[in-house]
């Protein structure tokens, strides 16, 4: 439900009804797709990546996807090896000029991969223009395309995203973002070199290049597609760190001024807050609407309302980056205090657990009394917390803060 | 519940499509909802999504009979244990309140004012969702505080005074005037209020008249009514005490209100409990879980018995006898279908007897609504709009449904609110 809190914001001079959008990928096909999720709260859509049909014929292998589930959990992370839109480019650019006509007041992103020839970005770039998109989204980072030198690998190339970057903004008038693949060890310069060919904006992350399991009975990799695998794109839940992260190393760099699309495993409100509070100021989603449908922006939308008005934020943009000045290189992390583990016997079930992770993965500092209750031995405590962290009872340790073992030996 | 636990329960749920839970709720509150709020850390809207769908949601939490209905529905049951809707219910409300999260609030104040007779739970509801339009409402209510059934009749090991009072705070704070103290019982009652100037009238008086056996003995000292037994247990515990300790009890009546009567003379202090029912093991009209609740505390439930004579000494019961019954036409569990078992007498040293075999609308609701459309001695009024065949005037909760359950009282104070705002806004009504 939305609870009627403006959660408006302004990116590249587009207004954004509310920074939650779907992001390129079968959960913005068609448009009905899309005009479902815009009824139902979407603010923006980035629409599945297009390329032009009579260069390259797109089909799919088959299944396309892989789960990995851990325990009662289905679906922590996703593997696909899906490519760019199957459908025709004709089809699609109907779908998105329907989009605007219907649905002027949300933002709507046509998302684009030449092929082919360089000359390919400028003539999608036109065609997303004269649809009435607000926006293009470049995508220089699809990890499993056919085409050699597409995707992720024109999107490892700084000297190849300038150029298509520049190519694309200089065939249209409206803002252009480039998107990033985290299959790389530094964004940054890929970053820069978008913003030097021109880009508006970057999203980030696509997909992380991955296998998420093995037939045991065939030995063959899943998704099993007649009898053999690929490691290709991973997302959901699993992959929301490595969005955090390059979000959060973007927003740091000075040299970087363009603002920032965030997504990687975006669930809830929590998941939005952190990425914006990281440096994102749209957010995207794909893996969670395939699990859990379009409704969950609901949820979204009145979490994120209640985060403003706890937090006495008068809008989305006043918190955007606000975590982003306490993110530092771990070498200049502060080692003048430790924690301490703390353990409320009252609220204790005795599981052991906790006694468990530090006799065999820290300090050997918890002991067990008869009664099953787990003691700390303060002297030997190094404040690691995974006892805090697997612990089943809510609140039931706890930490305290003292001066630094090793620093007071 | 905390919220680790809430959370843990909620990733249970398979957040299914068209939930069947949602659709099994008679008060129109969206379980598949407000746990897939839980589950997706919106934990402030879950507690808006209960309350603003139910005024009495924390109370609903603790007294729905959930096996009944949204925790029957539950497609989780087909691959394991269905969810416990109920904890989360209490959980969202509990949480949200917590939080300062208010669900509804006072409408801007319109000019009609609407009366309503009865502050129990269908009472309640209407009123809390007329004044969230913003009418002035004003219930009249005979008891000395408000809550009906819920607080003169649900033990109090159910629903506490405390979690009571919480959601009737809610719905004073939106300016809702409770009259205690205030029987309506002239005759024509409703048309009198209506020409004092209130544009329309909920009638929701509920059934308070216990009914009772008409056998020898019936009169004696220490022979009560379920009611009468549970509404002191709850205000006069004392005296209830005195009649039931390190006594023998007899219940007759196999529902759960027999249940409630049973459980309570045990939680204070008698020594053995009997409920005797004209019903089979398998067709008590209570619920398994009362029923098993009640066997655990020791109550001795005598199956297809009939009791025929109270017997007395000095105006005291001393006894009771009966014999065992038999159905004529078997699955029709009428008392006239009952036929008596040859030598299957028996009788009962007891010290005190309870009769839990329902209850009526007292006289005065004959005489508030007129011409009383009587059937089974309830007041008739139509399904979707709660309307009686008097204008203006709506009924609803057990006088209408015969003794229901709360949520079905809420669904009919939000449909007699509807139906009321609908009437007042279309400005067919003159002030
Ligand atoms: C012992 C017992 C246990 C129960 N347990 C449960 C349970 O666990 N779960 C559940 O869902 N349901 C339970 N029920 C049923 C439930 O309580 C009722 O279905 C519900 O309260 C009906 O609501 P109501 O608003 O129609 O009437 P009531 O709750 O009966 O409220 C009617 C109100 O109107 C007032 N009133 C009556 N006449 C007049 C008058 N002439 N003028 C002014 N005011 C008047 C009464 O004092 C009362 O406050 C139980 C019932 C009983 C008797
Ligand atoms: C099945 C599937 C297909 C995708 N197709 C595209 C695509 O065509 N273009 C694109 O830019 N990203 C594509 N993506 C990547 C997503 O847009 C997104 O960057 C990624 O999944 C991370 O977000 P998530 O964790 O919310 O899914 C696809 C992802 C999935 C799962
Ligand atoms: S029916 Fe059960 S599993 Fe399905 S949504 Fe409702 S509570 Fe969840």
């Amino acid at each position: 439900m939305t609870r009627g809190i403006d959660l408006s914001i302004n990116f590249c001079g587009v207004t954004f009804p509310n920074p939650f959008c779907l992001s390129s990928s079968p959960v913005g096909n068609t448009y009905d797709m899309c005009a479902r999720a815009f009824d139902m709260g979407w603010g923006g859509v980035v629409y599945k990546t297009v390329g032009l049909d009579y260069e390259v014929k797109i089909t799919h292998p088959s299944p396309r996807l892989n789960p990995l589930h851990r325990g009662s959990q289905r679906v922590v992370g996703l593997q696909n090896v899906e490519q760019i839109s199957d459908r025709p480019t004709k089809d699609n650019f109907v779908d998105l000029a329907r989009l605007k006509k219907n649905y002027p007041h949300k933002a709507l992103v046509a998302s684009i991969m030449g092929l082919t020839h360089a000359t390919d970005w400028e003539k999608l770039a036109k065609m997303a223009e004269d649809a009435g998109a607000d926006m293009i989204e470049c995508n220089f980072s699809c990890p499993q395309m056919t085409v050699e030198g597409t995707g992720h690998k024109a999107g490892q190339d700084t000297a190849v995203v300038e150029k298509l970057t520049s190519i694309t903004k200089s065939a249209c008038s409206i803002p252009v973002m480039a998107k990033m693949t985290p299959n790389v060890a530094d964004m940054l310069p890929l970053a820069l070199a978008a913003q030097a060919g021109g880009a508006d904006a970057i999203s980030a992350i696509n997909t992380v290049k991955a296998l998420t399991g093995v037939d045991l009975d065939t030995a063959t990799p899943l998704p099993n597609v007649g009898g053999k695998s690929s490691s290709s794109g991973y997302s959901g839940t699993a992959v929301k760190p490595i969005g955090l992260r390059f979000i959060s190393d973007m927003a740091r760099d000075e040299r970087l001024k363009i603002p920032l699309s965030g997504m990687g495993g975006i669930y809830t409100w929590i998941d939005c807050v952190e990425y914006l509070l990281l440096g994102a100021s749209t957010l995207q989603v794909t893996t969670a609407i395939l699990q859990h449908g379009f409704r969950i922006v609901e949820d979204m939308d009145e979490g994120l309302s209640d985060y403003l008005v706890d937090h006495g934020y008068e809008s989305v943009q006043q918190m955007v980056g606000k975590a982003v000045r306490n993110v530092v290189e771990p070498n200049q992390l502060s080692h003048a205090t430790q924690a301490i583990s703390v353990i409320d016997h009252d609220k204790c079930i005795g599981c052991g657990q906790c006694f468990l992770t530090c006799r065999d993965g820290a300090a050997q500092a918890i002991s067990i009394q008869d009664d099953r209750m787990p003691i700390v031995d303060e002297d030997e405590c190094f404040g690691c917390l995974m006892c805090k962290h697997i612990c089943p009872v809510q609140d039931c340790i706890t930490y305290k803060t003292v001066p630094h073992h090793q620093a007071t030996a | 519940m905390n919220v680790q636990q809430a959370i843990d329960e909620a990733n249970r749920c398979l957040l299914c499509h068209d939930a069947p839970c949602s659709q099994a709720c008679p008060g129109g509150t969206d379980p598949a909802k407000f746990i897939r709020q839980i589950r997706f850390m919106n934990l402030k809207g879950a507690a808006r999504t209960v309350l603003g769908n139910n005024p009495l949601g924390g109370v609903c939490a603790n007294v729905c009979p959930t096996d009944d209905t949204c925790v029957r529905a539950c497609l989780r049951s087909g691959i394991g244990q269905p969810i416990d809707i109920d904890g989360l219910q209490r959980f969202a409300v509990d949480y949200g309140r917590s939080q300062g999260v208010k669900a509804f609030a006072k409408g801007k104040e319109l000019p009609h004012k609407v009366a309503v007779i009865g502050a129990g739970p269908a009472g309640l509801t209407a009123a809390a969702r007329l004044a969230t339009y913003g009418y002035p409402v004003t219930i009249f209510e005979a008891r000395k505080q408000a809550g009906g059934m819920l607080r003169y009749g649900v033990p109090e090991t159910r629903l506490t005074v405390e979690d009571l009072e919480t959601d009737l705070n809610e719905i004073t704070a939106l300016g809702v005037e409770i009259r205690t103290n205030t029987r309506i019982e002239s005759k024509n009652a409703a048309a009198k209020l209506l020409d004092e100037g209130y544009s329309a009238v909920f009638v929701a008086p509920g059934l308070w008249k216990p009914l009772a056996l008409n056998i020898p003995g019936a009169d004696l000292d220490g022979v009560t009514t379920a009611l009468t037994f549970l509404d002191d247990a709850r205000v006069a515990p004392e005296t209830i005490r005195t009649l039931v300790k390190d006594q023998f009890v007899a219940i007759i009546g196999g529902g759960s209100v027999a249940m409630d009567v049973a459980t309570t003379a045990i939680r204070l202090g008698a020594k053995r409990v009997y409920a005797l029912a004209l019903e089979g093991m398998t067709e008590l009209p209570a619920m398994g879980d009362e029923i098993i609740e009640a066997m655990e505390l020791g109550v001795v439930i005598k199956p297809q018995a009939q009791v025929s004579k109270v017997l007395g000494e000095n105006g005291r019961v001393v006894g009771i006898e009966g014999h065992e019954t038999e159905w004529v036409v078997p699955g029709k569990l009428t008392p006239d279908n009952a036929k008596k078992v040859d030598g299957t007498r028996f009788s009962l040293k007891v010290g005190a007897l309870v009769q839990a075999i329902g209850q009526g609308a007292t006289e005065a609701v004959g005489g508030i609504i007129t011409p009383f459309k009587s059937d089974r001695g309830l007041a008739t009024a139509d399904k979707q709009s709660q309307a009686t065949t008097m204008k203006k005037v709506f009924a609803g909760g057990d006088v209408v449904r015969g003794a229901g359950t709360v949520v079905d009282a809420v669904g009919d104070g939000k449909r007699a609110a509807e139906a009321i705002h609908e009437l007042l806004s279309e400005g067919q009504v003159a002030l």
